[in-house]
C-alpha cells in the first residue's frame, strides 16, 4: 500500500444549487495521495477546502467525477458504507474539538472504538495507548470541561486515532488555539504520521500549520492552482 | 454501547433528571385523577348498591311499578320461601330482605305528652340474626357516632342529626307512627340503642333504622318485605353477570300475569343509574382520555426538545461513523429506559396519593347538606389494577413517540455540512 494512492480524486466537480442557479465549489479536480503522507489543502475561505475534504470524508459526494477512498468510489456507497467507512479508516479532527460534554476524555476516546464492538480489555489499551501518544495520559478520568482548549484538540486527536485509522482528515485544527498549542498539536499529529505511517491531510490558511506540511495544493475558486511537494517543511 | 448510554444518560441532568422529573409529575398526575375519578364514581354506584338497589332487587311487579312511593301495601308475601329458593338457585350471591317505610317520629315528655315531631325515613334491615351481612354492608360499625347497634326487638338507631334535632340520647324512647301494609295506623314504641351518620344527606336526613322483624311486626307484613337485595359475594357489581342472573330469574315468571308475581332489575335498571353508569362510563373514558393525551403532547415535546439539543452531539457521532440507523435507535432506547424510569416513579407516587385519597378521602360534606343525590359525603379514590399500567401510556409511549419523530431529524441530516455545523 506503501506506494498505491489511498485517495484517487478524478475530475471530481462539485455544483450546489443556489437559487435558480449552481454554485461552481469544485471543478474538475485531480488529486492522488499515498499512504503517509502529511498534505494540506490551502487558500482562502470559499476555495474549496472543506468541500473537497467533505467528498475525501464520504461524507458528501462529487457531482461529477470520481472520488476513490481506500479502493472505494465514495458516489457509490451507501449511508450505511459511508459510516462504516469513516468508522473503520478515517478520523476526523473538527476546528473545535467537539467533544462529548457528558463523558471523560477515556471515554470520548472510547467511543469510536465502541462503534466497532472492540472488547473492553483491548479498547482500554487501544485508549490508553491514543491517550499517552497525544501525552494525555493523566486525564483520562477528566471531563471535557475540565481541560484546556489545547488539550481539548489533543483528545479529539486521540480520538480521530484510536482506531488506527489509515487516513485523518483534519479541518482548520489550529484555528481556536494560540501559537504554542497549534505548534504542540501540530508536532504531535506530525509525530503520530511518522510512526504510525498515517495520512493527515489538512484543510488550512494557517501559516503554522503549512509550516509542517510534506505538500502543499492551493485552491482557488474550486481549482487547483499549485500542488507542490516541500522537501523540507519549515517546522519539519 | 448500552452502558456508554446509560452512563450519558445518568450524568447529564438535561437528558435524564429533567424528563424523568416531568414524566414523574405527569405519570403522577394521570394515576392520580385516574383513581380519583374512578374511586368517587365507583363510590357512588357502590352506595347505591349497598343502600337501595342492590346489584340485583327482587319486589313485585306492582311494587316496582311505583317503587318511588314505597307502596309497602304491594309489597312480598312468603319472603323466606322466595330467599331459600334464590340461595338454592343462585348460590354464588348473597340475600337481604328490606323493607323501607316513612311515617311520624314522636318523642314524648316525662307525662307522655308530645316533646317533639318530626318526619321519619325508616329502612328495616336484619339486624339481629347471628350471620346477618346487613351490618357490615351498611358500614354501620364505623358509621355509629354513639351508642350501640341494636342487640333486641324494640331498640333502633336514629340518625345523629335527627336525634340532636329532636334532642334525643341514648336510652330515650320514640315513638313511631305510620300506616300498615293494609292501611291501617300503625304505632310501635323504639328505645334508642345508638345514633348513626353515613356521610350522604339522602341517607341521613331523618333516618331511623330498626330491625326487619320489628317493621314486620309493625306494618303487619308478616314473611313479607318491600324488597329483597341480591349482592354478588365479591362485592363488586358486574353488569353482564347481573343480567344472567336477572334473566334466569325473571324467565320463571314470564308467563305468570300476576301483578304481586316476583320481578328482578337489575342496579343498571334501577334509579336511572343506567344513564349514570353509561355516562360515568364515557365521561370516565373522555376525562382520562383528555388528560392522557395532554400529557402526552407535554411528554411528547419534552422528546423533541431533548432530540433538538443534542443536534451537536449527533453530528458528531455521524462524523465518527456511527450509523444514522443507529442512533436513532439509541435515542428511542434512551427515551424507553427515561419513559420506564419516570413511568414507574410516577405510578408508584399517583399510587401513593391515591392510597392516601383512598384512607382519608376529601370531604365534600359541607356542600351537601341539602342534597337528596345518594352519595357520599367523603369522595375517595380507589386503587384498581388499571392504575398500574395507564401512567405508562403518557409516560413511556409519549415520550417515545416524541424521540421518533424528533429522531426523524437525523435521517434528513446532511453529512456533507457536518465541518461547517461542528465549527460554531
Amino acid at each position: 500500500m506503501e506506494n498505491k494512492n489511498i485517495i484517487s480524486i478524478e475530475h471530481v466537480t462539485k455544483r450546489y444549487p443556489v437559487g435558480d442557479g449552481e454554485f461552481t465549489a469544485l471543478s474538475d479536480i485531480n488529486l492522488q495521495f499515498k499512504k503517509g503522507e502529511f498534505s494540506g489543502l490551502v487558500g482562502p475561505s470559499g476555495s474549496g477546502k472543506t468541500t473537497l475534504l467533505n467528498i475525501m470524508g464520504s461524507l458528501d459526494s462529487p457531482t461529477e467525477g470520481k472520488a476513490i477512498v481506500m479502493g472505494r468510489n465514495v458516489a457509490e456507497l451507501s449511508h450505511k458504507e459511508s459510516a462504516q467507512l469513516r468508522n473503520l479508516h478515517i478520523g476526523f479532527v473538527f476546528q473545535i474539538y467537539n467533544l462529548l460534554p457528558v463523558y471523560t476524555v477515556f471515554e470520548n476516546v472510547e467511543f469510536a472504538l465502541l462503534l466497532q464492538n472492540i472488547n473492553a480489555s483491548r479498547r482500554k489499551k487501544m485508549v490508553m495507548d491514543a491517550l499517552e501518544w497525544v501525552g494525555l495520559q493523566d486525564m483520562a478520568d477528566k471531563k471535557p470541561s475540565k481541560i484546556s482548549g489545547g488539550e481539548g484538540q489533543r483528545v479529539a486527536i486521540a480520538r480521530a486515532m484510536v482506531k488506527r485509522p489509515e487516513i485523518v482528515l483534519a479541518d482548520e485544527p489550529t484555528a481556536n488555539l494560540d501559537a504554542k498549542n497549534a505548534h504542540t498539536i501540530m508536532k504531535t499529529m506530525r509525530q503520530l504520521n511518522k510512526e504510525l505511517n498515517t495520512t493527515f491531510l489538512f484543510s488550512t490558511h494557517d501559516e503554522k500549520v503549512m509550516g509542517y506540511l510534506n505538500r502543499m495544493i492551493h485552491l482557488e475558486d474550486g481549482k487547483v492552482r499549485k500542488d507542490e511537494p516541500i522537501e523540507k517543511p519549515q517546522y519539519a | 454501547m448500552i452502558r456508554f448510554l446509560l452512563k450519558g444518560i445518568a450524568r447529564d441532568k438535561n437528558r435524564s433528571l429533567i424528563p424523568i422529573i416531568i414524566i414523574t409529575i405527569g405519570v403522577a398526575l394521570t394515576v392520580l385523577l385516574s383513581g380519583f375519578i374512578y374511586g368517587m364514581m365507583g363510590d357512588m354506584v357502590d352506595q347505591n348498591a349497598r343502600f337501595e338497589t342492590g346489584h340485583v332487587k327482587i319486589m313485585t311487579r306492582a311494587y316496582a311499578r311505583d317503587k318511588d312511593q314505597l307502596p309497602n301495601d304491594l309489597a312480598l308475601l312468603g319472603v323466606d320461601t322466595l330467599v331459600r329458593s334464590l340461595h338454592k338457585e343462585f348460590p354464588d350471591m348473597q340475600w337481604a330482605e328490606r323493607i323501607r317505610f316513612g311515617g311520624l317520629l314522636d318523642v314524648p315528655d316525662a307525662e307522655g305528652n308530645t316533646r317533639a315531631q318530626g318526619p321519619a325515613s325508616g329502612m328495616a334491615v336484619d339486624l339481629l340474626s347471628k350471620n346477618s351481612e346487613e351490618i357490615e354492608r351498611l358500614n354501620m360499625k364505623s358509621s355509629l357516632v354513639s351508642g350501640a347497634i341494636p342487640k333486641k326487638s324494640g331498640e333502633a338507631l336514629i340518625g345523629d342529626d335527627f336525634a340532636k334535632k329532636l334532642n334525643l340520647k341514648i336510652g330515650d324512647t320514640f315513638t313511631f307512627i305510620g300506616s300498615t301494609m293494609n292501611g291501617s295506623m300503625a304505632f310501635q314504641n323504639f328505645k334508642i340503642s345508638g345514633t348513626i351518620r353515613f356521610g350522604s344527606a339522602a341517607l341521613d336526613k331523618g333516618s331511623i333504622i330498626v330491625d326487619i322483624s320489628d317493621a314486620q311486626l309493625m306494618l303487619d307484613m308478616p314473611n313479607g318485605a318491600g324488597e329483597v337485595l341480591g349482592y354478588f359475594k365479591d362485592g363488586v357489581y358486574d353488569d353482564e353477570k347481573a343480567q344472567k342472573v336477572t334473566e334466569q330469574f325473571n324467565a320463571q315468571y314470564a308467563k305468570n300475569t300476576d301483578e304481586f308475581a316476583p320481578v328482578m332489575q337489575r342496579l343498571k335498571e334501577q334509579n336511572n343509574l343506567a344513564g349514570y353508569l353509561d355516562y360515568v362510563d364515557s365521561f370516565t373514558a373522555l376525562f382520562v382520555g383528555i388528560f392522557v393525551f395532554a400529557m402526552s403532547i407535554v411528554l411528547w415535546n419534552t422528546g423533541l426538545l431533548g432530540g433538538l439539543r443534542r443536534y451537536q452531539e449527533f453530528g458528531i457521532r455521524l462524523a465518527l461513523g456511527e450509523e444514522k440507523g443507529h442512533i436513532y435507535r439509541s435515542l428511542i432506547y434512551e427515551a424507553i429506559i427515561i419513559g420506564i424510569v419516570g413511568s414507574i416513579a410516577g405510578t408508584l407516587l399517583g399510587l401513593g396519593g391515591c392510597y392516601y385519597l383512598q384512607t382519608h378521602g376529601i370531604n365534600i360534606g359541607q356542600y351537601m347538606s341539602n342534597s337528596t343525590m345518594l352519595m357520599p359525603s367523603v369522595i375517595r379514590a380507589k386503587i384498581t389494577p388499571y392504575l398500574f399500567y395507564v401512567g405508562f401510556i403518557p409516560g413511556l409511549f409519549a415520550m417515545v413517540f416524541g424521540n421518533m419523530l424528533s429522531g426523524i431529524g437525523i435521517y434528513k441530516r446532511e453529512t456533507a455540512t457536518l465541518f461547517k455545523e461542528l465549527e460554531v
